[in-house]
């Protein structure tokens, strides 16, 4: 997340990663996976899960240093708030809230973007993990005409954690 | 494998319908599982030791593990046809690695959109320590598909 551009996912909405997804958590829903089944149904050919939208375009992780940056899996940019945050010693992240509008689901070979815009970034309150800020951010996740293929609203806390 | 498993006929939903339970024995395995095939590498969901550094006792679960969970508790329950058209959850406690996770849920309210029959779910999961999640979602099932009677 930052200022600049959408995110481009870094692969096309594939059957491997989708594979990968059903497997781990069990979800046997066969329009994921069956061409056969997934072509007799509403969908006419094999979709993606539906809350992928948000793995799709997940930035490619950064293993090496991940403890030296407090966990950032990937390298953060000076320009986001999460990372001002971060600077000011609310480097705990906690997810608390998200909320998806789907208007479709995307089919193999889409090269998805997500468009992330904040919302907002609450006053600092006291948590049982730490004192933090509640920050928000909507991502609006296009195909590659630029047709919103879903939204998400997303809230996270940044907190100080207790013990450092 | 090539048949299409059956959907819910939206004509026999009525408020108050409870869906199928669904139960997830957390484990590590799990937990790290999940987190992988979201691309989701905070440390929280697969070093203990990181977490522990941020006041959590082990690993937890990643939010995108447990929207996929919701999204599989809805779909296992309204068959492959319906369409899962708006997923709101709040998380609530941690879940960790040895706990049980149990998703109930019951329908709230139908409509129709266009060639959609919607159906409004609220849900939660629950654990040992309290309600991991607690959401609401809107589904949609082709009329074409389902049988007025």
């Amino acid at each position: 997340m930052g200022a600049g551009g959408p995110s481009v996912a870094p692969d096309p909405v594939n059957q491997p990663m989708i594979r990968h997804w059903a497997a781990a958590f069990e979800d046997a829903n066969p329009v994921y996976t069956d061409p056969d089944a997934a072509a007799a149904s509403r969908f006419g050919e094999i979709v993606a899960p539906p809350t992928m939208l948000q793995t799709w375009t997940m930035a490619t992780p950064r293993i090496t240093g991940l403890r030296e940056r407090g966990g950032a899996p990937t390298e953060v940019s000076g320009e986001s708030p999460l990372s001002v945050l971060d600077d000011a010693g609310f480097t705990g992240t906690l997810a608390s809230n998200s909320e998806f509008e789907i208007e479709r689901y995307v089919r193999l070979g889409e090269v998805l973007t997500a468009e992330t815009a904040m919302e907002s970034i609450s006053e600092e309150k006291s948590t049982r993990l730490g004192a933090g800020h509640f920050v928000t951010w909507v991502s609006t996740y296009r195909d590659e005409a630029g047709e919103v293929v879903g939204r998400q609203r997303f809230r996270v806390l940044k907190f100080r954690p207790a013990a450092s | 494998m090539s048949a299409l498993p059956s959907t819910l006929d939206w004509y026999r939903v009525a408020v108050g319908d409870e869906l199928t339970p669904m139960v997830v024995d957390v484990t590590a395995s799990v937990v790290v599982a999940g987190a992988l095939a979201t691309r989701d590498f905070m440390p929280v969901h697969h070093d203990r030791d990181f977490a522990n550094a941020q006041g959590a006792p082990d690993i937890f679960m990643n939010i995108l593990s447990t929207n996929a969970y919701c999204t599989r508790f809805l779909t296992d329950w309204a068959g492959p046809d319906a369409m899962l058209r708006r997923l709101s959850v709040r998380l609530g406690v941690p879940v960790m690695p040895g706990s049980t996770l149990t998703f109930s849920g019951a329908v709230t309210g139908t409509g129709t959109d266009g060639d959609d029959g919607l159906v409004e779910i609220a849900f939660r999961a629950t654990n040992d320590l309290g309600d991991h999640v607690t959401g609401t979602a809107e589904l949609g099932i082709p009329l074409a598909r389902s049988r007025a009677s």
